[in-house]
């Protein structure tokens, strides 16, 4: 990972909050809501490791919530998670799957939602989960037609890394 | 090791700032610090808003097209809800105003002393013109009896002929075996009144002799022996007469009578229950 991927990944986060709470946050169809910046930010996880993954769901998050004059930080930390976990998935079993991102997709989409609604009622806040549960399987489906298209315009920006540029031995120390 | 330290202080950073703005929501210089952001970001929502906004429009036209028939039948649903609801309201309306002229009957100076009301509604009408009873929502349960007198607020309705246990049959004045001993409260002028044309009654049995006018004020007789007691206390208002006629022939006058209660359109009444006092006289 070096800075140009890393402004790269930053650029297509942006890009993906500002669209989500502009355009995507408006569209609702059949109860569900897509999540563009969701599917952006599992592309990057997968093809750009853990690290990435938590650092782009923060920064993303974090655009969000001062986009959309919310709670900082509510976003952020719901998004760094799911981040991680993606990244982690596509740095062991999920690399170089065809369904790896609609897979994570999927799953991230349901515990995104969970997660919010967890933060949400931890803090007090009205959270009603069955509108939430209401509005899952259309978002779910809504965020997989996304998938493809999303991951292509992330592939072509951050290339998937070589062999070359995997760890092929390890050494042993002491 | 170091992937796992940074998460936690990514983590740890979000769990900071949502802290932070959780306590302070609307004061603070991290509100401060996202008002700034906000507004930096605010270009660039205009401008995504801006590019997107033809899409949308077309999205909301082809959406709306879509969704107007779907639109149509729900408004058409609740414009019969809605019309249902208002007709609800009319009736309870007219009932209510019915009711309240019922009670100012029963409070009122007319209303016969002995009897308790037992107010009800009509739950049947006459099924035709072979048929004058009508069923009401009460019956033995509330001390409703054969022979008891139902009155609306206008007048005399007629007298129970079968009971049960939470419902009752009224026989109506206008039924051809009905009769009812009754007076002209400006001559005292005694007679029966019985079904007559239409939806008239007749005061029969009116001596030739005897002087009844136009306009007169028909009211039950009541008991004047008490040896034989009158099925209907005294006074209950029955009817205005509206013509009198004789012939040579005929022994009576005709005494044509139009009922005070609008027996055809009947809703709320009382069925006129004689008290333990009462009950108690020979």
């Amino acid at each position: 990972m070096n800075v140009v991927d890393g402004v790269k990944a930053a650029a297509l986060l942006f890009l993906a909050a500002i669209m989500q709470v502009s355009i995507f946050a408006q569209v609702h169809i059949l109860g569900g809501v897509p999540d563009v910046l969701l599917v952006m930010l599992v592309a990057v996880a997968l093809l750009r490791g853990a690290i990435v993954g938590a650092a782009g769901g923060f920064f993303a998050g974090l655009l969000v919530d001062t986009a959309s004059l919310g709670r900082l930080g509510l976003t952020s930390l719901v998004l760094t998670v799911a981040g991680y976990w993606i990244g982690r998935y596509g740095e062991t079993t999920g690399r170089d799957r065809a369904h790896a991102p609609f897979l994570s997709v999927a799953v991230v989409t349901i515990l995104y939602s969970f997660g919010l609604l967890l933060v949400h009622f931890v803090l007090g806040d009205r959270a009603p989960a069955g509108a939430m549960l209401r509005g899952l399987l259309p978002a779910i489906a809504l965020n997989l037609i996304l998938t493809a298209p999303v991951y292509a315009v992330v592939r072509r920006v951050l290339r998937p890394y070589d062999r070359s540029d995997l760890a092929t031995e390890v050494q042993l120390l002491g | 090791m170091l992937r796992r330290l940074i998460v936690a202080l990514l983590v740890l950073g979000a769990l900071a700032l949502l802290t932070i703005s959780f306590r302070s929501p609307t004061s603070g210089v991290l509100h401060d610090v996202q008002g700034t952001g906000a507004s930096i970001l605010r270009p660039f929502q205009i401008a995504a808003e801006r590019v997107a906004r033809p899409f949308r429009d077309a999205y909301g036209y082809f959406d709306g097209l879509a969704s107007a028939k779907s639109e149509n039948t729900k408004l058409r649903r609740e414009l019969r809800d809605w019309r249902a609801q208002a007709t609800a309201n009319a009736a309870g309306s007219r009932r209510a105003a019915e009711l309240e002229k019922l009670l100012a009957y029963e409070t009122g100076p007319t209303y016969p002393t002995n009897y308790r009301p037992v107010n009800t509604s009509v739950i049947s009408f006459p099924t035709g013109p072979f048929s004058q009873q009508v069923a009401i929502a009460a019956g033995s349960s509330s001390g409703i009896g054969i022979n008891t007198p139902v009155v609306s607020a206008d007048g005399l309705v007629g007298r129970v002929t079968n009971v049960v246990s939470s419902t009752a049959v009224v026989t109506l004045l206008t039924d051809p075996d009905s009769a009812v001993a009754a007076r002209d409260l400006t001559t005292g002028v005694s007679g029966l009144i019985r079904h007559g044309p239409g939806s008239t009654l007749i005061l029969d049995q009116v001596s030739k002799q005897l002087r009844v006018h136009k306009g007169d004020l028909i009211v039950t007789q009541g008991t004047r022996d008490r040896r034989y007691p009158d099925l209907y206390p005294y006074g209950i208002p029955i009817g205005r007469v509206i013509s009198v006629g004789t012939s040579d022939i005929a022994s009576y006058l005709t005494v044509q009578v139009a009922p005070f209660a609008s027996l055809a359109s009947l809703d709320s009444v009382a069925a006129l229950v004689v008290t333990k006092r009462a009950a108690k006289l020979p």
